[in-house]
């Protein structure tokens, strides 16, 4: 009886252990296939993160290069800005055209940051802002303390034509100039006569005839060509 | 006799569970890994592929040298053309 609830016990030992046994060889196979895939799966990451690095490797000096260059161009752009418009102005133009970034400044004019700006934007067109900073070339900056417009006032807007040039054609080439009027006029008019001037309601009769202007003579032209030609009016 | 049979029972109903559930635990998360890995790999060929266009960086690069050359070609001209403020 004992040997037998020996060999029982032994028994039940023996088939705990092989369950034991079998539960490690079957999960530790399985997780040993799992880690073969990993490994598969890291050697393909692997790959493709090296061809990352590979293609990557150029891009922070080109970037450092680009950033150079770009840095060079924005320094010389507000150098010149600065140096043909004043500090003020510049900040001005800037803040116009880009509202609220004349809190940040130039970059190499820290005081630009505390400048208080101009507010031109709010009274001028951007084109108008553009024209005007182009050295003082705009009608607007005819009045500029440091001299007078390179640009002729007078004819603006013919030259401001000239900068956007029709494709089309629209109008022709050259048009004959507005008369000119006043005492500087190649042609003098001379007064009206007093009594010919009431047409309104109530007037007694219109004239017989509106007089005709009488030219000055061939001879006072000769005499004087430089003068200006007077026309008198003639009572008939 | 006794503590033979009791270390069965203990054999039997605490340490065959323990291994199975350890066990059980490493196999989830073993298995766990893969569908990640792939993830990653995928993810690794599609920024390669992003990075198909660097080459390009250098073409921009010789265009913004040209253009900022051009800047300050047209800088200089408006320098001496225009009246400082």
């Amino acid at each position: 009886m004992y040997l037998f609830a020996v060999a029982a016990a032994g028994v039940v030992t023996i088939i705990a252990v092989v369950l034991i046994v079998l539960a490690l060889v079957v999960y530790l196979v399985s997780i040993i296939l799992q880690l073969r895939r990993i490994t598969a799966g890291l050697a393909e990451v692997m790959g493709g993160v090296g061809e990352i690095v590979r293609k990557s490797t150029p891009v922070n000096g080109v970037v450092k290069t680009i950033n150079e260059q770009l840095d060079a161009g924005v320094d010389l752009l507000e150098g010149l800005l600065v140096k043909k418009a004043g500090l003020e102005d510049a900040v001005g133009l800037v803040d116009g055209l880009y509202p609220g970034s004349a809190s940040a400044g130039f970059r190499r004019f820290p005081e630009s940051r505390t400048t208080k700006p101009p507010r031109v934007g709010e009274v001028y067109t951007r084109g108008t802002l553009t024209l005007a900073r182009l050295g003082r070339e705009a009608p607007i900056a005819a009045a500029s303390p440091v001299g007078p417009a390179l640009r002729d006032a007078a004819y603006g807007s013919a030259a401001a034509a000239k900068l956007y040039p029709e494709p089309r054609q629209a109008r022709p080439q050259s048009l004959p100039r507005s008369p000119v009027v006043g005492t500087g006029a190649p042609i003098q008019y001379g007064p009206s006569p007093p009594d010919t001037i009431s047409w309104g309601r109530g007037a007694a009769e219109p004239p017989a005839a509106v007089p005709e202007p009488q030219a000055s003579t061939p001879e006072a032209e000769a005499a004087a060509p430089d003068a200006p030609k007077t026309i008198s009016w003639k009572r008939s | 006799m006794i503590l033979w049979w009791l270390g069965d029972l203990i054999l039997l109903l605490v340490v065959l569970p323990i291994v199975v559930y350890l066990l059980a635990g490493v196999q989830r998360a073993a298995k766990s890994i893969p569908d990640k890995v792939d993830g990653i790999s995928k993810v690794a060929a599609a920024g390669s592929r992003d990075l198909n266009a660097v080459p390009m960086l250098l073409t921009t690069q010789d265009q913004v040298i040209k253009t900022v050359a051009g800047v300050a070609n047209y800088g200089g001209s408006l320098d001496i053309i225009l009246d400082d403020a």
